[in-house]
């Protein structure tokens, strides 16, 4: 059921992955930030989400590039719950009816 | 009930138990993100010969859908395992930024918590946490970090990430596609609202637009995960340039 090589793979992905979770606490752990350091730390959370997210702004289909503004629109008034089922249910329709 | 930091004194139980709720409360819009993935993971990991007990090992210890989604992409058999280490590092290098946004507002819980906490670090369960940390902190709370409302909203993510891909290992090639009722939709649904959360002006948010300008570029240009360091860090370097000029 568990294949050896499968499981080293396995346990090595789980410790990068953990590795990477941990360091930007120790690191900076004890460390007082410089003001300008401080203004890069906030924009970064905005800057890594936006980067998760950007293939999505660069659909190649029209539906979708139109349900994303929709989307954004949403988010911008909206709370979570609803914003998501407006995001799914405007891109359900759209590809419904731009091919 | 150690990992709630509650007493056995009821007085100090019942706030744990409303962060609690209130942690499970906030992780059920993202669950709906979360089931489709999870289950399109899975049915990808059985096709590409993993077992209904090596798919669990592997989204239960790794935790960070990215990067599973890309070692399950380059699978071989035998696996190319230096290669998938060096993606997995690649994939989830916007932890390093993420862990040390955290950081000021875990520096008063004891290692004992911080170190299981970020086990659980996912891109949802550390925007919701640091948000939620952002807002105690500016109402003075003692402890910015709330223990009870992390751990319930990261461990209801967990349970359903692992749960789905599961699933998905079992019901194998009879998934269909996630962009079926539009699906695919609710995961930048979930980024942009913990974006909007993040707003501070257009201002603050340049380095934003630097980060998706470069992200989609590179998405379009360059092959594989790329496009995720690329946008962080261009957007860094943009926030870095900014503070300097506004001085």
């Amino acid at each position: 059921m568990i294949h050896p090589l499968t499981l080293v793979a396995i346990l090595l992905m789980a410790a990068v992955t953990y590795s990477t979770r941990v360091i930007g606490y120790v690191g900076l752990r004890n460390r007082a930030l410089s003001p300008r350091a401080k203004v890069v730390m906030e924009a970064a959370p905005g800057c890594v989400l936006i980067s998760v997210i950007a293939p999505s702004f660069v659909a190649d289909r029209p539906a979708d590039l139109i349900a994303l503004a929709i989307t954004v629109a949403a988010a911008a008034r909206f709370s979570m719950l609803p914003t998501v089922l407006i995001g799914m249910v405007s891109a359900a329709l759209l590809r419904l009816f731009i091919p | 009930m150690s990992i709630l930091g509650s007493t056995t004194d009821s007085k100090a139980a019942a706030p744990a138990l409303s962060e609690v709720r209130r942690g499970l409360n906030a992780s059920l819009p993202m669950l709906l993100g979360i089931i489709p993935y999870g289950l399109l993971l899975g049915a990808q990991a059985s096709k590409k010969g993993f077992s209904i007990v090596e798919v669990p090992l592997l989204t239960g210890l790794n935790f960070a859908g990215g990067s599973e989604f890309a070692a399950i992409q380059l699978w071989t058999s035998p696996p190319h395992i230096v290669l998938i280490a060096a993606i997995t590092f690649l994939v989830n290098s916007r932890h390093l930024l993420m862990g040390a946004a955290l950081a000021p507002y875990l520096a008063g819980l004891p290692k004992r918590l911080v170190f299981p906490a970020l086990f659980w670090m996912c891109d949802e369960s550390w925007a919701l946490g640091l948000a939620d940390a952002r807002l105690r902190s500016a109402e003075r709370a003692r402890q910015p970090f709330s223990i009870p409302y992390y751990f319930s909203l990261a461990l209801s993510l967990y349970f359903c990430w692992v749960a789905c891909t599961t699933a998905g290992a079992a019901l194998g090639p009879s998934i269909g596609d996630v962009r079926t009722f539009g699906f695919d939709m609710a995961f930048p649904a979930v980024f942009l609202v913990l974006l909007r959360g993040m707003w501070r002006g257009p201002r603050a948010a340049l380095p934003w637009l630097v980060s998706l300008v470069v992200a989609g570029g590179t998405r379009l240009l360059v092959p594989g995960a790329w496009y995720v360091p690329a946008g962080a860090l261009s957007g860094l370097a943009a926030a870095w340039l900014f503070a300097e000029r506004s001085r």
